[in-house]
């Protein structure tokens, strides 16, 4: 069952296209991570999905229902973390998720199970101040249970780590990971590393148009290059080494520095043990090999340069 | 004159509304230092200078946000 | 309506953290005490300061003298102070963006408006009763002459005036951008509003003359009759603005 649809969805806003014919749809229990430059499109496409945004084509549903701009019956099944969560300074984190429960219209006692609940798993449990004293970071994880607080289906966090220290990001990958267990997660970002961390499937959005999606292992396996790193003792041999290499058929891409050279195999498992027979066969000495395991950056590299 | 004596019981609750007005502005404004405009001189001298309008700028349109 | 709730609570609580209150209390505290004080003191400090040998007699001041001070420093300095309080109300949230995740809660943009304007008019209401209050009873004290003709339908105008006020802060924060737009945008209107009421003809259709006549209504120089119909048209305005409020609210970008 697909918890999210996006449906030929387009947004313009006066002259300028910032999505165009986006469709993706993500099945229940899946953390998607849509990722892209900034300015890719992909604060809008959330915002559309929250119906905060009116799409200027295209169709959403949410759980099979659809998402009408303004006031959408389907937010009560989706908690939203905006890029930069902004709070009012003057109340403090309970009263925050009060307010946030009332409006949803959950009954006081649940509100306050659920506050505490919420307050234990971003780590604000006993945290009286008045949010105005925040860090970046608690900010961000009150913006986590806020978004909880309704147990929705859909949990949608737009960038929510991209401004935070090693240590902020540490925490709230750690949260959402936690979250992923319960509930369907999409997760915006430009720091691929975070969400190969948190993510099974991936959608990449570039200037407004979504490249591709699918699921995370499978698209490294397709799209990106096995590469290897040779370190060799001396230039002379390295440039040797070049100049066989750049004619092999499963050779895709060769770079060389000094004494070190960097191979692209075109994708084949088996590529990387006739580049080692080569190696043996030629006897070149060796200071190092290094297999080089297929990343999510280049994955987007290839997706988003092609 | 002593006529102004006989009201001092009315005049000093005036008085008193703008000195705590601007003792609560000043304390407010030594806590922080944000403003949306202007600078901390600048403020201290409205408040204590414009009797009640100042403190009243300061908190509407002066300070930063909490 | 539970998000109606909901919001009227968030904004009676911002309304006792951020100053608010000590602002509005202190300046309708202010104007109620002062207003009938500075009538009765002001043939004695004329007196004190000789002008330079001149000396200005001013006739024995009455109850009608303490009113008109009232009347002045409500339709100035109320008026003003209620514009700089709430000018930010709609302001502060859309340039901070605090209103993103409440709407994506389910909060309805048009229980937004009505919330703010129902707290706005409920804190407007108290304040102006606590210095009309201050204001009468003093007057009572200090002078001998203490009834006065029509002094509910004078003072009712006047707060009528505010609630029209704090409607057209709303509006202007809806149709404007930036801190200040909402603000700029008033004054604009608001003085548009004061040069169309130095033709006496327009009055009768300008809300602002409700602010303006508050004296001669009690002196009689302004009839009730002739300014019924401008309260009916204000109210008229009033929600017509509300209204067009949360219309240009549901296109706002937040």
């Amino acid at each position: 069952m697909e918890v999210l649809k996006v449906d030929n969805v387009s947004m313009k806003f006066e002259e300028l296209t910032v999505l165009n014919h986006v469709s993706f749809s993500v099945p229940k229990h899946s953390a998607f991570g849509l990722i892209g430059k900034n300015g890719a499109g992909k604060t809008t496409t959330m915002k559309l999905i929250v119906g905060l945004l009116k799409p200027t084509g295209g169709k959403m549903t949410v759980c099979g229902e659809q998402v009408i701009y303004g006031n959408t019956k389907t937010n009560r099944l989706i908690g939203y973390l905006p890029d930069v969560p902004e709070f009012y300074g003057y109340l403090t984190p309970k009263e925050y998720l009060k307010l946030c429960g009332e409006i949803t219209g959950l009954p006081s006692s649940q509100i306050k199970k659920k506050t505490e609940e919420l307050l234990n798993l971003v780590g604000l449990e006993g945290v009286n101040r008045k949010i105005g004293s925040f860090s970046r970071g608690m900010k961000q994880r009150l913006g986590i249970a806020q978004a909880l607080i309704n147990e929705p289906k859909l949990l949608i966090c737009d960038e929510p780590t991209s401004a935070l220290d090693p240590m902020g990001r540490k925490e709230i990958l750690d949260i959402l990971r936690d979250v992923t267990k319960k509930t369907t997660v999409i997760f915006s970002s430009h720091i691929l590393s975070d969400v190969e961390k948190v993510c099974d499937t991936i959608g990449i959005l570039n200037q407004g148009q979504l490249l591709l999606q699918g699921n995370l292992s499978e698209m490294k396996e397709n799209y990106s290059k096995m590469g290897v790193r040779m370190d060799f003792f001396n230039a002379k041999d390295a440039e040797e080494a070049e100049k066989v290499l750049v004619d092999l058929p499963f050779v895709f891409k060769l770079e060389r520095l000094e004494m070190t050279l960097s191979v692209q195999l075109t994708s084949h498992p088996s590529n990387t043990n006739e580049l080692l027979k080569i190696v043996s066969m030629k006897g070149w000495n060796l200071k190092k090999y290094e297999l080089i395991e297929p990343s999510l950056e280049d994955v987007f590299l290839e997706v988003v340069k092609g | 004159m002593e006529e102004l004596i006989e009201y001092l019981p009315l005049i000093i609750p005036i008085l008193m509304i703008e000195l705590i007005l601007a003792a609560v502005a000043l304390i407010h404004l030594v806590r922080h230092d944000q403003y949306r405009f202007g600078n901390r001189l600048m403020w201290i001298l409205i408040i204590l200078l414009v009797q009640i309008i100042g403190p009243i700028l300061y908190f509407s349109i002066g300070k930063g946000d909490d | 309506m539970r998000g109606f709730k909901a919001f009227v609570k968030k904004e009676l609580i911002e309304f006792t953290r951020n100053y608010k209150w000590i602002i509005l209390l202190s300046t309708f505290l202010f104007i109620g005490m002062s207003s009938p004080l500075l009538a009765k003191l002001l043939p004695n400090i004329f007196s004190i300061l000789e002008m330079g040998g001149l000396t200005i007699t001013l006739p024995e001041p009455t109850g009608m003298d303490a009113y008109s001070q009232f009347f002045k420093n409500m339709s100035q300095m109320g008026i003003i102070v209620l514009l700089l309080v709430y000018s930010g109300i709609l302001s502060n949230e859309l340039t901070k963006g605090t209103l993103t995740i409440l709407l994506s809660k389910g909060l309805s943009r048009n229980a937004v408006i009505l919330a703010k304007y129902t707290v706005a008019l409920f804190h407007w209401s108290l304040f102006f009763l606590i210095g009309t209050i201050i204001n009468h009873v003093y007057t009572i004290y200090l002078f001998e002459k203490t009834s006065f003709d029509h002094l509910f339908f004078s003072l009712f105008s006047l707060w009528l005036f505010g609630a029209f006020v704090l409607a057209l802060i709303l509006f202007s924060g809806t149709v404007t951008t930036g801190n200040y737009g909402g603000l700029l945008l008033t004054v604009v209107l608001l003085v548009i509003g004061l040069i169309a009421n130095s033709f006496s003809a327009l009055q009768k259709y300008n809300p602002v003359s409700l602010a303006t006549d508050n004296l001669e209504i009690l002196t009689g120089e302004v009839l009730v009759s002739e300014r019924i119909g401008t309260v009916g048209l204000t109210v008229l305005l009033t929600t017509t603005i509300l209204v067009f409020a949360l219309y240009f609210f549901k296109e706002k970008k937040v």
